[in-house]
């Protein structure tokens, strides 16, 4: 038994590797998304939920539900993935000579890791509420963080005179 | 062409590998960075020269387990650089990265005793107590080895261009590694000689992936993509509209 379980291990090792070369390639072409925060909002939002959950029988709405989550998902994934360019991209910044630039850098790469840990956990949340569509898990903490990091880039930005497009527009 | 003389033809070309790695290794000065890695690659280079020497002699067998031994404790001290080296400038991941870590090497290791138990009843000579040892270690080392492309995948890191090189090489050297070691304590000795082809191949690919990422420089990431300004402030003020109502 213990002897397939190895052997599955390393074959997986062995697609996780060729995914991890696929995904690199395509890092490399990766750009930034916006995020309408709004509608991110209205997603989460559990009036507007409990509201449909009153309206509608119960088949209806695990199936409105689950449309909800998945595009939430997608809204949580865009997240992520604009917090992992921003990640990426002030880590020059953060060895820049002006301490400033260097500290405000650092600020906003430790807010964008937080803001994955954030949406591991809210994906993470949002996978039990899609099997358990009565359950309410919602990410609150999400939107604030995210609004913050923003304000962090665009101060980032401003310190960076060479700047032609501030990353804050950008997410 | 016989499976012996395969094998010994891919021994020199995995010797004249190594040697050209080792000499780019030190053209690039990377024993700065990636110490471990730089005493990783020295260290094959020795072994691979020192089981060649002794070919065919009653001293290979210890020369070949012994070095592997060391061989193996050095790869994990490679990805333990690895992890550093990510994970340094995120303070803010490290520790729970590192708590992530200890719960792994303890599933691993737990994964590796109990591979190591069940092979155990059959492992009557000592090269089978020696390959069902590694078998053990290997799985701990790959295990690892996927654990940082996992967790940084999770987190959203760059991997820089030379990580990711001396992460994937070791990563498929170690998983056909385990392949091998963990069907060879299950099969016939003369089913060896095949192994030892295979594992030949996988080693001389895993130096071919150190030698590629090592020597050709990172593609920087394109910005071309990135939305103008004007669009991108329409974009953010309609936002800030509707997150503002």
């Amino acid at each position: 038994m213990i002897t397939v379980i190895v052997i599955a291990l390393a074959l997986c090792a062995v697609v996780l590797f060729y995914m991890a070369v696929r995904n690199r390639r395509k890092q490399a072409v990766q750009s930034l998304r916006p995020v309408d925060l709004a509608a991110f909002h209205t997603l989460l939002d559990r009036d507007d939920e409990l509201f449909i959950k009153e309206k509608l029988p119960r088949s209806k709405f695990v199936r409105l539900k689950r449309h909800r989550i998945r595009v939430t998902v997608r809204y949580v994934a865009r997240i992520a993935s604009n917090a992992s360019t921003v990640l990426h991209e002030s880590e020059n910044a953060r060895l820049s000579p002006t301490p400033e630039v260097a500290s405000t850098a650092e600020q906003v790469m430790e807010l964008a890791a937080q803001i994955r840990v954030q949406c591991m956990l809210a994906i993470f949340k949002l996978s039990l509420e899609y099997a358990m569509p009565s359950l309410q898990l919602t990410p609150a903490m999400l939107v604030p963080t995210y609004q913050t990091l923003r304000e962090n880039v665009r101060r980032l930005g401003d310190l960076q005179t060479q700047n032609a497009i501030p990353l804050a527009n950008a997410i | 062409m016989p499976l012996g003389s395969l094998i010994h033809d891919l021994w020199v070309a995995g010797f004249a590998l190594q040697v050209l790695l080792a000499g780019v290794l030190l053209a690039k000065r990377a024993w700065r960075k990636y110490p471990l890695f730089t005493a990783y690659i020295f260290f094959n280079l020795f072994e691979t020269a020192a089981a060649l020497s002794v070919y065919r002699m009653h001293a290979y067998f210890y020369t070949f387990w012994i070095c592997e031994a060391i061989g193996i404790f050095l790869g994990l001290a490679v990805v333990r650089e690895i992890f550093t080296n990510i994970f340094a400038p995120h303070p803010a991941l490290r520790k729970l990265a590192i708590l992530v870590f200890r719960v792994a090497v303890v599933a691993l290791v737990l994964l590796a005793c109990g591979a190591i138990y069940e092979q155990s009843v059959s492992a009557k000579t000592i090269a089978r107590v020696v390959m069902v040892a590694t078998d053990g270690t290997r799985i701990v080392e790959l295990g690892l080895i996927m654990f940082l492309f996992l967790s940084s995948s999770a987190f959203g890191l760059h991997w820089r261009q030379n990580e990711f090189g001396i992460a994937l090489g070791l990563g498929t050297c170690a998983a056909v590694e385990l392949i091998n070691v963990t069907l060879m304590t299950h099969l016939s000795p003369a089913a060896g000689q095949i192994f030892s082809v295979v594992r030949s191949f996988s080693f001389n690919f895993s130096l071919l992936i150190w030698l590629g990422y090592l020597l050709f420089p990172e593609r920087a990431t394109s910005s071309g993509e990135l939305p103008k300004k004007a669009q991108l402030e329409q974009w953010n003020q309609a936002v800030t509209e509707l997150i503002n109502r």
